[in-house]
Order: structure tokens, then sequence, then C-alpha cells
């Protein structure tokens, strides 16, 4: 798979128990889970607090490990992988928006945006003009010195979507990137992130908890107890 | 709270820093002034002027010190045979009390043909101490002849006392005035601490016999027992060219050896040679010390770099969250430690520097000339630097283990 291909995503029975190692004794926030993400496709998951939303976009993006079952990228299994071959694939292939934003403070938005390309290897001359690039997409031309605290949290949602851009991932992950924001930041943040998976042609789950940013999704999943107990197309 | 927080974080790190800095001023301190006076003792034992040495065991153990010189000095090539008797006694000047010092008791012509090249200038030609063979008064060992009570000074002993040549001290071997005998100041002798060594710069120098009876390690006639004639040494030194053979050096060494077979003949290349492993203890010892301060230094730096991970826990997991390599988060780690630990090396050998010039303006006179030997050797210190920087990147191995063990998805709850 080259760095922006846009894989075809397949959860097969997946399972994730946290505590006790795992055990069947722990707490189960995934169960035997069964989805598949098409290229290109925008996907949103609903579901109340707890019923394993978070979980399974860790799962996907390569940050956490099934306690049971695969996840495929183009049908090659990822899931079980060691940490730094899953590194690799979430440098390369994930996006991640947060919640929380979760810049780095102690940078300014453009070396935030620059951090994933600088930790690929690429040129400071390239990863600048990237950055600053991207950063101007988002609307934050003129901001690139600004540190985190200096931003506004839609401002800092932005530098958040340029920097999941920044090695132009096949995969955008977003968990409830509105979920901080007002109204008016919601409409935008969410316009911006749609604008540049539609550019991209990249696929792009979407966490949240509000119907209205879930209804901007072409696929529409809902979520309880680690399960999918809809999963619908369209508006 | 964020200001609270790099205000905390900032004692973190200025606290790891001083832990390093004075773990690295103990060696620099220990290898500079141990160092340096090492090299000095060395260096005044390469500079002596005789090639052999005989000794032995006890307190002035060398008996029969004036007839045994004399049948070292008969043996073929050797120049002259110099018996040193160090005491210990007390000097009275025309005011004051008892002053102790260090007399050395010496055959004036052999003990001028024993210095070495930079004692020579110190000295009269002659020492003009009375008759140059010391025969005279000792009177083939019976003290009998007339005393000669010349004495020469050191100059700075002579500027403590207030006297100059010509002027008369009193010698005593106990601290009662009662005790002395009256000694004519014949010479001032020059005096550098560097070359002679501490004790040596305030010795005082006397006839043999005068001091042998001074001190009791003679008998005059008519006591009991065997006449004495103590020293502590007998410096032989060789003719010529025979002082620059090594071959000739042990076949002097050997016969002397065969003229006191219970006494300790030993050549001055292994007197460097024992010194030389001497200095290599020190040295090992030194190091030892300065470990157990590197190792609490740098397991403190560890402390506070595994710490730093515990408080930027966020960072990190979003760092490893969008992919940052394991590489890269060890790199990052071991940057900060040698950040830290060069921070702390730079302050630690400035530190040792300042310790050391504060000993020289304000230690007791004996620290003072110890630290006038300290020698800050590039080559050393550099070593020092790179051990502890080298050691700095291991101190940050478990920071970067506790890094790139976090739970990503832990991290970012």
């Amino acid at each position: 798979m080259s760095e922006h291909d846009v894989p075809t995503i397949e959860c097969d029975g997946l399972s994730r128990v946290y505590g006790k190692d795992g055990s069947e004794g722990g707490v189960r926030a995934l169960d035997r889970l069964d989805l598949t993400i098409r290229p290109g496709e925008s996907l949103s998951v609903e579901g109340p607090s707890g019923c394993g939303k978070t979980t399974l976009l860790n799962l996907v993006g390569l940050i956490d490990t099934p306690t049971r079952g695969e996840v495929r990228w183009d049908g090659r299994a990822v899931g079980q992988r060691s940490e730094r071959e899953r590194a690799r694939l979430r440098l390369t292939g994930v996006g991640f928006i947060f919640q929380r934003f979760y810049l780095l403070p102690t940078l300014t938005a453009q070396e935030n945006v620059e951090l994933p390309m600088r930790a690929l290897g690429r040129p400071s001359t390239d990863r600048n003009a990237r950055a600053r690039g991207l950063l101007d997409e988002v609307g934050l031309a003129g901001r690139y010195g600004a540190f985190p605290h200096e931003l506004s949290g839609g401002e800092e949602q932005r530098v958040a979507i340029a920097r999941a851009l920044a090695n132009e991932p096949g995969l955008l992950l977003a968990d409830e990137p509105t979920g901080e924001l007002d109204s008016q930041n919601t409409l935008q943040v969410l316009d911006l992130l749609l604008a540049a998976r539609a550019r991209r042609g990249s696929s792009l789950v979407l966490v949240t908890h509000n119907p209205a940013v879930a209804q901007r999704a072409e696929r529409h999943i809902v979520m309880a107890d680690g399960r999918i107990v809809s999963d619908a197309r369209g508006a | 709270m964020r200001r609270l927080r790099l205000i905390h974080h900032g004692f973190q790190m200025a606290f790891a820093v001083a832990a390093v800095a004075a773990a690295v001023a103990l060696p620099v301190v220990l290898l500079s002034v141990g160092g340096g006076v090492s090299q000095h003792e060395l260096s005044v034992l390469q500079n002596q002027g005789f090639e052999v040495e005989v000794t032995a065991p006890g307190l002035h153990g060398v008996q029969g010190a004036h007839g045994l010189a004399g049948r070292i000095a008969a043996l073929p090539e050797v120049g002259s045979a110099s018996p040193v008797l160090s005491s210990a006694i007390d000097v009275f000047g025309p005011t004051g009390g008892a002053v102790p010092t260090l007399a050395e008791g010496v055959v004036p012509e052999a003990f001028s043909a024993a210095l070495g090249p930079s004692e020579r200038p110190l000295f009269p030609a002659t020492l003009p101490i009375g008759d140059p063979s010391d025969s005279g008064h000792f009177d083939g060992g019976t003290y009998q002849g007339p005393a000669v009570d010349d004495v020469v000074v050191p100059s700075p002993f002579a500027q403590d006392l207030g006297v100059s040549r010509g002027s008369t001290i009193w010698l005593s071997p106990t601290a009662e005035r009662s005790d002395a005998v009256a000694f004519q100041i014949t010479a001032i002798a020059g005096a550098a601490a560097a070359t002679l060594g501490p004790s040596a710069t305030n010795a005082l120098v006397l006839p043999l016999s005068d001091l042998q009876l001074l001190t009791g390690f003679a008998r005059s006639n008519g006591t009991t027992g065997a006449l004495l004639d103590s020293a502590d040494t007998v410096e032989v030194v060789l003719t010529g060219a025979a002082s620059t053979e090594p071959g000739a050096v042990a076949r002097v060494a050997s016969q002397v050896q065969a003229l006191v077979p219970f006494y300790s003949v030993s050549t001055l290349a292994d007197q460097v040679g024992q010194a030389h492993q001497a200095t290599a203890v020190l040295s090992g010892f030194y190091i030892a010390l300065s470990s157990v301060g590197l190792a609490v230094g740098l397991i403190f730096l560890a402390l506070v770099l595994v710490r730093r991970v515990e408080t930027e826990r966020q960072s990190i997991g979003i760092e490893r969250a969008l992919g940052v390599p394991g590489r890269q988060i060890a790199a990052m780690m071991a940057g900060r430690g040698v950040v830290l630990g060069g921070a702390g090396t730079a302050a630690g050998l400035v530190t040792g520097w300042l310790v050391v010039e504060l000993f020289g303006r304000f230690g007791s006179a004996s620290v003072q000339l110890a630290v006038g030997y300290a020698v800050f050797d590039p080559v050393t210190l550099g070593a020092l630097a790179l051990a502890v920087l080298g050691l700095s990147v291991l101190a940050s191995l478990g920071a970067t283990r506790a890094a790139l063990g976090l739970s990503i998805p832990e991290a970012l709850r």
C-alpha cells in the first residue's frame, strides 16, 4: 500500500475488553463488531457515551489493539502488528482529529502541522511550504506563528485538521471534532473537514453525538453496547 | 495553573542540572588537585640528584650512618653517599616561643653532591656548616670533636622568625627552651615550595652529627650503650656516565645491598615506578569516589526525565498517535538527557574550578599549597565530560522506556 492509497478497511469480529489483561472479566467496549469502510466513504458513528465509538476509532486508527478479531487494510491484517509497523501506518495512512484538538502546547500552529511531516523525514523547506499551504486552506493564513493558547477553539481545531491532512492520509478519523465548539464554528469546521476529504478522496469516520453533524456523512452507523445496531446510507 | 506547572518543571530541571553539576565538581576537584599533587611528587622524585637510596625499617633506622656512607662511597662507580637524618625539632628565635619545624642533618659535601638540578640553585655551592665531611665533631664516632652549631635556614622561615645570616637561634628536641642549643645562622637558603615540597620548604639544614646529638640519635662518650649514628636514608650518587646507565645503577644497587642485606636498597627508577603505581591507585580511588557521586547525580537525572514523561504523557501520547516513530521519541529523550547532563557538566566544571580557586585563597596553608599544584588537564576533563554525557544518554533510557510504554488511548484520555 502506497502512502496516498485510500484503503478498504475491514473490521472482522472486533472485540476490545478493558481491564484484567483483556480477559472476559473486564469491561467489554466492543463486542464482535463487523464493519467495512470503503475507499472515499464518509461515515458517521453515533451512539450513547460508553457504547464503544472511540474504541472503534482507536482500533481502526491502529492506536489500540483488539482483544479479539482483526482490522484489515486492503485485505492485509494490520491490527495485531508490531507498534513500529502500526506507527508507520498511522503516520502515512491516518489523519486524527480529536475532540480536544490535542495540539502540542510548546509548538506553534505551523510546527504542529509540520510534526507528522517531520516524523516522516520530509525536507524542511517542503514541509514548511506545505504547512503554510494547509493553514491557508483552513483559513489560518498569517497565524502560522501562533501558539495553541493564543488560538480560539475553532482555530485550534482548524490547525488540528491541517495537521491531520499533512501527510495526505487515505483515512481521516475524527472523534467528536465539533464537541467543544459553538454552533457557528461547528458548521465552519465541519465544512472544512468535508471539503478537505472531498478534495483528496479520503475516507472519513466521524464520531459524534450531534445528529446534525452525523447527517453530513454519506453513511450513518449507530452503536450500542459495543455493537452496531443500525447502518444506513443517505440523509 | 500552567504557570505553576512551568515553575515546577523549571525547578525539576534546575535540580537535575545541580545534581549533575555537584557530581561532576567532585571529580574535577579530586582529579585536578590530587592529580596535580601526584604529578608534583613524581617530578620531585625525577628531579633528585641521586640514583640509589638506602632506607631501613623503623624510625631513623639506618645506623652507623657515617661509616656506611663511607663504605658505599668507596664502591666503584659511586661518586658520593649522603646520609640524611630528618627530625622534628622546636626552634626559638630571639623573641617568642617554640616554633616546630623539620631539621635535616647532613654531611655538607655529600649533601651538595646529591642535590637535584632544580634544588642546587637554592643552596650555597659550599654548604657553610662546619667541615665538609662532618668528621671533626663526629670524631670517629665519639662525638668528642668540637661541635659546629651552624645552621642554614630557608628564607620564608627566616622571615617568619625575624632572623638573618649571623643571627643566633636555639634548636631544641623538645618545646622547652632549657633543652635548646644555640646555633648560628651561616646562610639563608632560597626556598621554592614547588621544588622542595611543603615540608622541605621550611626545613633547617645542619651538620648530621649536630642533629644526631641534639635529638638523641647519637650518644656522646660516657653514656652507656652502642653509638647509634642514626639516619633515615643514605642517598647514593653515581659518577658521571654511570648515573644515566641503567645497568650501572642496578650494579651499584646490588653492591650496596650486599653491604647492608637487611636494609632496603631502591633505585630511582624503582621509586618512580612505585610513584606511578601509587598515582594510578590514587586516581582509581578518586574515580571510584567520584563514580558514587556521579551515580547519584545520574539517578536523579533519570528520575527527573521519567517524571517529565509523566507530566507530558498527553503530548507524548499525541505524538505517538500521530505515528512519530519510537526512535524519534528515544532520540528526543536522549537529547533531553544530553542537554541536562551537558548543562550539569559545564556547571560542574566551573564549580570544580571555583572550589579549587576558593581553596587556594581561603584554605589552610597546607590546603593552599596542595591546591597550588592543581592541574586542569583538558584531556582528563574532556574524558570526564564525555563520560558524563554518555551516562546521561543511559540515564534517559528509563524515560524512553516509559514514553514508549505509554498506552496511547490512556495517554489521550
